[in-house]
């Protein structure tokens, strides 16, 4: 190999330039931290529209089901495996329970570094505090 | 070495040298360029990130400059293959050192149709969904097809007529000669290879004019499928092809201007070309007043008073200086210039079609600004003026076109040198063969009675 | 049966052009296959439509706009405050703006200021349908025109199918300008249409659309045109009705009683 002396060092350096961030962070400790999504401490609200292992490898897609199925095909019910039917609403069946985005879908999608587009229009209740929650609709 | 390299420039240094030298004209052109194109991406990100609220743009007005651009780009994207196909189809010798710079204005330019659509999209990052959920009664995605089909057809006749002057420059060597070996595809410049690319470059010059006849008539009817009035208009098809066609040879004309100018190309592209392609032009023009003239006296002979509405805005409303303007610069300003001999000059020619690009840009839009001031009712607030961002994008779109020509030169030649050789060697022979064979027939063996029994 | 490979190509190009006969035939063809939907069925059992009774509707004060208001409020319609980027889902015009082919020169009554009420026509054939791209517009099959905000790449096309100027477009990012969010109802982003859905989420709880539900005067009149003892219908018989410019055959479903 030519320049021998000079390309190996330089791979050397370059490579440790490149897994940088991942030095730093295991040093730091940073690489051990887990999303702590929050879960509702109420017992009511325990039991979620699905199995917890099963909408946290599909909620996506449930999303994405759930809204082709109210805007496209005007069918406004869901029938959980669970046999419970439930209204199809982010705002009114997910965020019921899970009030604060912040505290639960923030968590995993700022580790992962998702971003999604939901809130761009929807609403989470807690968005509208402090100050009176806007009007109820019907 | 030296004798070989000798043997491939031969007379035509000149078409070579644009490649390879270097002039201060041409780092400032580009800084030019550069500077005006970095304006037009800044508007662009401004526009991105705030949406079209920065546009002059309304709600009874929603479609304006950038929706102008997509017809007018289009229209320009014409010229090349009408030039260089429709000639090369009817034989005409001429066309030998203009055809690829006509040929790459269009497929440049075509680009900049399509990003006129783009940026004018409220929600740019979901573009693909037009692919995605295609729905194929929306003439927006007839537009697609056509549009995407024509760019394809254009770039392979551009790409087609390159080879030969690609494997030129690989024989030539040099730095770039590994550039050259991939595109020139192995081109050894055999007998076989010429029939073969003779053609392929015969099909796609056949197959090119339908499809550039289909794209600016599927443009035309994104306004033509609508109700609207002054839009919705049988003659719309016709109309637009009429004037895209003319609004591109007149560009084709600037572009030839600019290219002798800049790189010396006095003895390649003559007054000749000009006088011709000047003369196609006048036809154009009267062509193009024709469909004009039919297009509104249909309107007003009809007097439907949704229809008369923007008629009378146009003639003598708010919109009349730019009707007034766009049909001087069209047609009042070009027509003596291009009709009558003495003025058909190279400047003359420039001048009528600087005008023409000019008035064919503002005809675009006052075929589509008016229309959207009332739709069957007078709206309130109708008003539009474009703000900077769309000056920008305008300026940018242009200024880009014209970085990405001059880069080009810097590669590959601009007039097509194999061409040009064929036509020194072999054009006389072909011609005067064919001449021959219109002539009525006459020799020693036809024994024809002599007329009047004289001889 | 041997293949060199120019005869493969054109085989293949052959099978490819043949196949897609079909589909373009089916694109060209007037039939307009409605998206699948498993509630098509019922849906189709019902065709909501609005009448508009001017006569009750001119009587309110003057400057009455509590069916726009209780609309625009429950929808997030924002208010932008200019002509230029406003949002509107109902909103009035002047009579003689809105129906230009009635003579009013010399007719007694001097209704030539009166508002009229405007709103999505929810056509039986609406054009804006047919321009939409990606199908973010289309028609449901108890006849209402929705408008799906996910899928909107804010064309314009529809608006400029649309000859009754229904449609409005987001040119700037439309939260600031509400004033009081409704959580139950999505507001939009930047850069997509949007107009009046008939309440489409209201419908679907069992209520009236809020217009017809804010009217003190009962001036606006909802129902099921296939029910023939339905409000509306009885509302319509035996009256003069107009329609908004139904010679564009777009078969308005929002009727004027005068």
């Amino acid at each position: 190999m030519y320049d021998k002396s000079k390309i190996i060092p330089a791979l050397v350096i370059f490579l440790g330039l490149a897994t940088y961030p991942i030095w730093h962070n295991t040093v730091s400790g940073k690489a051990r931290y887990v999303p702590k999504p929050e879960l509702p401490t109420d017992k009511a609200k325990k039991e979620c529209v699905e199995p917890k292992t099963f909408i946290r490898v599909n909620h996506k897609t449930l999303l994405e089901d759930w809204k082709f199925s109210v805007v496209r095909n005007g069918i406004r019910t869901y029938q959980a495996s669970n046999k419970k039917a439930y209204t199809i609403s982010l705002n009114r069946t997910c965020m019921n329970c899970h009030t604060d985005k912040t505290k639960f879908c923030d968590q995993c999608h700022t580790y992962m570094g998702v971003t999604n587009k939901c809130w761009d229009c929807h609403i989470y209740p807690k968005q509208l505090s402090p100050g009176p929650l806007a009007m109820r609709g019907p | 070495m030296l004798d070989q390299r000798q043997k491939i420039i031969g007379e035509d240094t000149v078409l070579f040298e644009h490649i390879w030298k270097t002039g201060k004209g041409f780092y400032i052109t580009v800084s030019i360029l550069g500077a005006l194109v970095l304006l037009g991406l800044y508007a662009y990100i401004t526009q991105y990130r705030t949406g079209l609220g920065v546009t002059g743009l309304s709600r009874q007005i929603f479609w304006g400059v950038y929706i102008t651009n997509f017809v007018f780009f289009i229209g320009i994207s014409h010229a090349g293959t009408f030039i260089s196909a429709v000639l090369r189809i009817l034989k005409a010798e001429w066309r030998r050192p203009i055809s690829r710079a006509s040929e790459l204005t269009t497929v440049f330019i075509l680009m900049f149709g399509v990003g006129s659509v783009l940026i004018d999209l409220g929600r740019p990052d979901r573009m693909l969904y037009a692919i995605r959920y295609a729905h194929f009664r929306s003439p927006l995605l007839w537009d697609v097809c056509s549009i995407a089909t024509y760019l394809t057809v254009s770039s392979i006749s551009l790409y087609l007529a390159l080879i030969p002057d690609i494997a030129m420059l690989r024989d030539l060597g040099g730095k770039r000669e590994w550039f050259y070996r991939i595109l020139s595809l192995g081109w050894r410049n055999t007998e076989s290879q010429h029939r073969r690319l003779e053609r392929a470059i015969g099909f796609v010059s056949v197959l090119v004019i339908p499809v550039m006849i289909t794209v600016h008539t599927v443009v035309s009817f994104v306004f033509a499928m609508t109700i609207q009035p002054l839009w919705h208009s049988a003659i719309f098809g016709p109309y637009f092809v009429v004037g895209a066609i003319f609004s591109g040879v007149a560009s084709v004309i600037v572009v030839m201007a600019v290219l002798r100018k800049a790189y010396h190309l006095e003895s390649y592209i003559k007054p000749i070309h000009f006088n011709n392609i000047g003369i196609f032009l006048m036809a154009m023009t009267l062509l193009w007043f024709y469909f004009t003239f039919a297009e509104y006296i249909t309107i007003v002979y009809g007097n439907d008073p949704v229809h008369m509405a923007i008629f009378w805005s146009k003639i003598s409303g708010k919109f009349s200086p730019l009707f007034w303007l766009h049909f001087t610069l069209c047609f009042v300003i070009p027509l003596p210039i291009l009709a009558i001999k003495k003025y058909r000059t190279i400047r003359g020619t420039v001048i009528a079609s600087i005008s023409i690009v000019l008035g064919m840009w503002l005809e675009r839009f006052v075929i589509i600004v008016p229309t959207l001031t009332r739709q069957r009712m007078p709206i309130q607030g109708a008003y539009y003026i474009p703000t900077w961002v769309e000056w920008s994008i305008l300026a940018g779109c242009i200024s880009l076109f014209m970085l990405l020509y001059t880069l080009f030169t810097k590669v590959f030649p601009i007039v097509p040198i194999w061409e040009v050789r064929e036509g020194r060697e072999k054009a006389a022979a072909t011609v005067a063969a064919r001449i021959t064979s219109y002539m009525p027939e006459t020799g020693t063996d036809l024994n024809l009675p002599s007329p009047g029994g004289r001889g | 049966m041997q293949f060199d490979r120019r005869g493969f190509l054109k085989i293949t190009g052959l099978t490819l052009l043949g196949l897609s006969a079909k589909p373009g035939w089916e694109v060209f063809s007037k039939i307009d296959q409605p998206e699948p939907s498993p509630m098509a069925e019922s849906l189709a059992k019902i065709r909501w439509a609005m009448a508009v009774d001017l006569k009750k509707c001119w009587s309110a004060k003057e400057g009455c706009r509590d069916c726009i208001d209780a609309c625009h409020r429950i929808h997030n319609v924002p208010n932008l405050g200019t002509l230029k980027e406003e949002i509107k889902w109902t909103w009035t015009e002047p009579y003689e703006k809105v129906f230009p082919e009635h003579e009013l020169e010399y007719s007694e009554e001097n209704h030539r200021d009166k508002p009229v009420l405007l709103l999505c026509n929810q056509c039986d054939d609406p054009p804006c349908v047919k321009y939409c791209p990606t199908r973010a517009t289309w028609r449901r099959e108890d006849g209402i025109v929705m408008m799906d905000f996910h899928r909107c790449i804010g064309c314009r096309y529809c608006m400029a199918g649309c000859p009754y100027g229904s449609r409005s477009f987001n040119w700037r990012d439309p939260r600031p300008f509400i004033k009081k969010i409704n959580p139950e109802y999505p507001t939009r982003t930047r850069g997509v249409v949007e107009k009046c859905n008939f309440c489409v989420e209201r419908l679907a709880q069992g209520l009236i659309p809020a217009c017809v539900e804010a009217c003190k005067e009962k001036a606006l009149i909802f129902g099921d045109l296939k029910k023939p003892d339905s409000e509306v219908r009885k509302a319509l018989q035996n009256r003069v009705i107009y329609q908004r410019h139904p010679e564009l055959g777009t078969k308005p479903k929002v009727y004027y009683i005068l």
